[in-house]
């Protein structure tokens, strides 16, 4: 058993726990950040990648947009190695009401954000593949963001300023004494043992699971309304900006650019379980098809990978207006003190990648005042540390890093340009980590090939330079395999199709990995 | 002189044409890439797993044609070829690469992979033989830096930790070498290069001073009695170059397949190749064929676009070699309707869920295809063959995913011939 003793534990280490970690750092609190998987795992990993300008919510919710376009202004300047600042247009598409322009160019004005109606044909002219018939475009300054970065750029600014990020950490009890949070247990899962973090505040942040944490520490049942969304990602970047609908929000309205591919995303539907998230044949129509309208040809460009994940919404009838702090729709703090007798923590839910930050810094000013203490947030002023080689968002970075070592070090994954030095460094940094861990911070296997040709080799590199016995190695690549297939079958086909059977010829036909040895106890992580 | 138009160059192609023109007949070969071999093992798999391990690939394949197959479900293409087809296929491969195939269809090697499972595998290259793994074969398993597809400590550790089919397991070891396949000028800043491929490697070994120098830096390193692992890359055009690097070391040596580019499969394609233009093949690379002509039942030709313009071939008969999903012979498109892409001609095993989750089951997607006569012909529902002169061979037909059965090569080499023979013998 490991004992810890902080002042505070962040619960989650999606982008609001990550946020909040280094806003509580910052602000000379002791912290830990406990998280059951990885960094950026949940929510944060499974979204389109859009970093708002504010432009999708000027009609249907001023105040978002208002945040949205002041967040985007300070995380391009804090943040600028985990976003690519493509622009975006929002588009007339054939069929789309023109008029809902005026509404758009007015509530862009009344909420700040930045908003200019360009000719069609100079759109045309930016974006050749957008679809011809388009009869309006405005522009705005949407752009792409990465959100494993920006997760990781956050934790390790907190732990410069002290805080303690453990990863694989899954909490198995919140321990209360007369009404007062004082202990957070954990199982390393790793490290295959129990942990005690002692403190006297809790800022759960667990998003959509929020609720099953907020019941450990004995609170009443906490709703989290999970909308499960879609996304999928075509091979290439199909488009120099993102493109939006210019209607009212709608499922399968945004394409995204990022890194090496676009994402068009998403759907909204409920969902029961966060943990189970399936990628119906359906909703994978519905996005090609909406896909279709804004870039013609749409359904004939490869599809590379699908993915779902969910909103983390929180309904709370228990709760009234005058104790929950409603700083703009969708973004929430639940009160315990309150609410059901318990003090130490707060619950917060809601809310868009794109104001992180702001969140936290709602939640934690609120956590100061309760404690009655004064400590201005500074995560707005400061950049957070510089990433590191190989870590930047934009693609061309990865190209002018591999044109200066082309002839110094071998290439691991040609699709993504990961070369040698990247996988060893992320793997001696993270000697337990799988190579589903070290893909979220590398994109080792999500190009086209999908893991066809860099997998082989990133399970001899752990061999060789990671400490890794053959059996774990072994084990992690068939485990990388199986889930590059859970975001690859239910969007297969085209030239995926014969990329998905070239990649059965590699490892069960030539390589016949099916029939090594198993282990004894499997290896899920 | 009868004309006979082959589609495609994978093995089923490839050996299809050879037969044919064996036959006396005038053979053009169309294919648009490079063909399979290229991108496969190199070696010829019967059938290595039905579903346990296969040590008798014939016996397997005969168990196989007696399978009874539930109404309405796919049966393995083995069972409609039928034994004398798959030895006739295998006898006739052998006796046209004698250089490069040996073993039995009585037998299959168990040969180490570039991941350290033991893969069972038919006929094999001279060159892999030697690692046909024994209990206690002493194996030192050879890498070099800067060749990132093999990673010799894997493959060592993964073989030992394998208990063999037969009990007990092998004793093997790894050695990494820096030694690079192309070396930097001399007096040059450069040291050479560091990310060599396969074929890099391929071309250094078929010069012989290399396998000298090569040599003299490995054989101090062995010890009495081990038999070396390498990876398949020794030489692309020297087919000796293994067995003089052997001599040279004093041990025995084998060839451990790689992902592709295949060395191994290279060499498969270039021998076949050679030998079909040697009897008079014409092949036309880097065509793909858009169209065809019927009349009275039969294609009477095929139309190409290697420009601007069109170009037809006519024959009196067709060979569609364009193998399944990977190759392109067959595709589905973003609704999921699933087609033959030349001839649109009818598939079996179509479901509504073509595919599922786990990655480790099977793909129902990958075992659809077509479904022919005992002349090779593809048949609709009716099953009268469509097509009255056209035949399909290799990966297009239906009824296995031939990486997980290893029985791709089988079905690929037993069926061109036979239809060759049903071909010729229409033609005569």
């Amino acid at each position: 058993m490991r004992r810890l003793t902080v002042d505070v534990v962040v619960i989650g280490g999606g982008s609001t726990g990550a946020g909040v970690i280094r806003d509580v750092a910052m602000r000379g609190y002791r912290a830990v950040l406990v998280e059951r998987a990885d960094l950026g795992q949940g929510t944060t990993g499974r979204f389109h990648g859009l970093l708002h300008s504010g432009g999708r919510y000027v009609v249907s919710d001023p105040e978002s947009a208002r945040e949205c376009a002041a967040e985007n202004a300070i995380l391009t300047r804090i943040q600028a190695g985990a976003i690519e600042s493509t622009g975006g247009y929002f588009v007339t598409c054939p069929g789309d009401d023109p008029g809902f322009a005026e509404q758009f160019l007015a509530g862009a004005k009344a909420s700040g954000v930045q908003a200019r109606e360009v000719g069609v044909a100079e759109a045309l002219r930016n974006e050749p593949r957008l679809n011809p018939g388009i009869l309006r475009a405005i522009e705005v300054a949407d752009g792409a963001v990465d959100g494993w970065q920006l997760v990781w750029g956050a934790a390790n600014s907190a732990r410069e300023y002290g805080a303690e990020i453990l990863t694989y950490h899954q909490v198995t009890k919140i321990e209360t004494a007369n009404g007062q949070v004082r202990a957070v247990h954990c199982r390393d899962l790793k490290g295959d043992q129990d942990v005690q973090i002692n403190c006297d505040f809790v800022l759960n942040c667990a998003g959509a699971w929020a609720g099953q944490i907020a019941t450990m520490a004995g609170a009443h049942p906490v709703e989290v309304v999970a909308g499960r969304g879609i996304m999928i990602a075509m091979n290439h970047r199909l488009t120099n900006r993102v493109l939006n609908r210019l209607v009212y929000p709608t499922d399968g309205d945004i394409l995204v650019p990022a890194h090496t591919v676009s994402i068009i995303g998403t759907t909204d539907v409920l969902a029961h379980d966060p943990d189970d998230l399936e990628i119906p044949s359906a909703e994978v129509q519905q996005l090609l098809d909406a896909g279709e309208v804004l870039i013609p040809g749409f359904r004939d460009t490869r599809a590379l990978h699908a993915w779902a994940g969910v909103r983390p919404l929180i309904k709370d009838d228990r709760v009234g207006a005058a104790d929950t702090r409603h700083m703009s729709r969708g973004m929430a703090v639940i009160d315990h003190t309150l609410r059901d007798d318990l003090e130490g923590m707060l619950t917060i839910g809601g809310g868009k990648l794109t104001t992180y930050r702001l969140m936290a810094e709602h939640i934690v000013d609120k956590m100061c005042r309760k404690r009655g203490e004064t400590r201005p947030c500074r995560t707005a002023e400061e950049e957070v540390p510089k990433a590191g080689a190989g870590h930047s968002h934009r693609v061309t970075d990865r190209l002018a890093a591999r044109e200066a070592d082309r002839a110094d070090d071998q290439l691991v994954c040609e699709c993504e340009l990961v070369s040698r030095k990247m996988f060893v460094d992320a793997l001696v940094a993270q000697p337990q980590a799988s190579f589903d861990d070290l893909r979220r911070q590398l994109r080792l296997g999500m190009g086209p090939c999908q893991g066809g040709f860099c997998t082989l080799r990133a399970t001899g590199i752990a061999v060789s330079e990671g400490n890794l016995d053959a059996e774990r190695a072994t084990e992690l690549l068939r485990l990388f395999l199986a889930n590059r297939w859970i975001g690859l079958w239910p969007i297969l086909h085209g030239q995926q199709v014969r990329q998905a059977a070239l990649d059965s010829w590699i490892f069960q036909g030539t390589l016949d990995v099916e029939h090594l040895p198993n282990p004894e106890v499997a290896v899920t992580r | 002189m009868s004309r006979v138009v082959v589609i495609g160059a994978g093995l089923a192609g490839l050996v299809a044409a050879n037969r044919l023109a064996d036959t006396g007949c005038d053979v053009v070969l169309l294919h648009q890439g490079l063909g399979g071999l290229q991108s496969g093992q190199g070696t010829i798999d019967i059938f290595g797993y039905n579903p346990g391990r296969v040590t008798n690939p014939i016996k397997a394949v005969a168990a196989e044609t007696r399978r009874r197959v539930p109404a309405g479900s796919l049966s393995h293409p083995y069972k409609a070829l039928g034994v004398k087809a798959v030895r006739v296929g295998v006898e006739y491969l052998k006796q046209v690469l004698p250089e490069l195939l040996v073993g039995s269809v009585e037998s299959n090697y168990q040969l180490p992979t570039a991941v350290g499972a033991i893969r069972p595998t038919c006929l094999a290259q001279p060159s892999m033989v030697a690692g046909d793994v024994a209990a206690d074969l002493e194996l030192a398993i050879v890498g070099f830096e800067q060749l990132k597809d093999f990673n010799p400590e894997l493959v060592a550790q993964n073989l030992n930790r394998t208990e063999l089919a037969g009990g007990g397991r092998v004793n093997a070891r790894h050695l990494l070498l820096e030694f690079r396949a192309r070396q930097g000028p001399l007096g040059s800043p450069r040291e050479g290069e560091l990310d060599s491929s396969a074929l890099s490697y391929a071309r250094a070994f078929d010069d012989r001073r290399y396998r000298v120098l090569f040599a003299k830096t490995l054989a101090p390193k062995l010890a009495q009695g081990e038999t070396v692992g390498l990876p398949a890359v020794l030489g692309l055009q020297d087919p000796n170059a293994w067995a003089d690097l052997a001599e040279l070391l004093g041990h025995a040596v084998f060839e451990i397949p790689l992902p592709p580019p295949s060395v191994p499969g290279i060499r498969l394609n270039q021998a076949l190749t050679a030998r079909a233009l040697s009897l008079g093949v014409r092949t036309v690379p880097g065509v793909r064929v858009l169209g065809f002509a019927v009349e009275a039942g039969r294609v009477v030709s095929v139309r190409t676009q290697p420009g601007v313009a069109t170009r037809d071939y006519r024959g009196a008969a067709f060979v569609l070699a364009t193998g399944g999903f990977e190759a392109g012979g067959l595709a589905m498109d973003s609704y999921g309707s699933i087609t033959e892409t030349l001839f649109e001609l009818p598939l079996v095993g179509l479901q509504n869920q073509s595919l599922q989750a786990d990655y480790w089951g099977d793909q129902p997607l990958f075992n659809c295809g077509l479904q022919v006569d005992a002349q090779l012909r593809p048949i609709g529902a009716s099953g009268e063959p469509v097509y009255a002169n056209l035949h399909a061979v290799g990966g297009i037909l239906a009824g296995s995913s031939g990486w997980r059965d290893k029985s791709g090569d089988g079905v690929a080499v037993a069926s061109a011939v036979a239809a060759a023979d049903a071909i010729a013998k229409e033609l005569a």
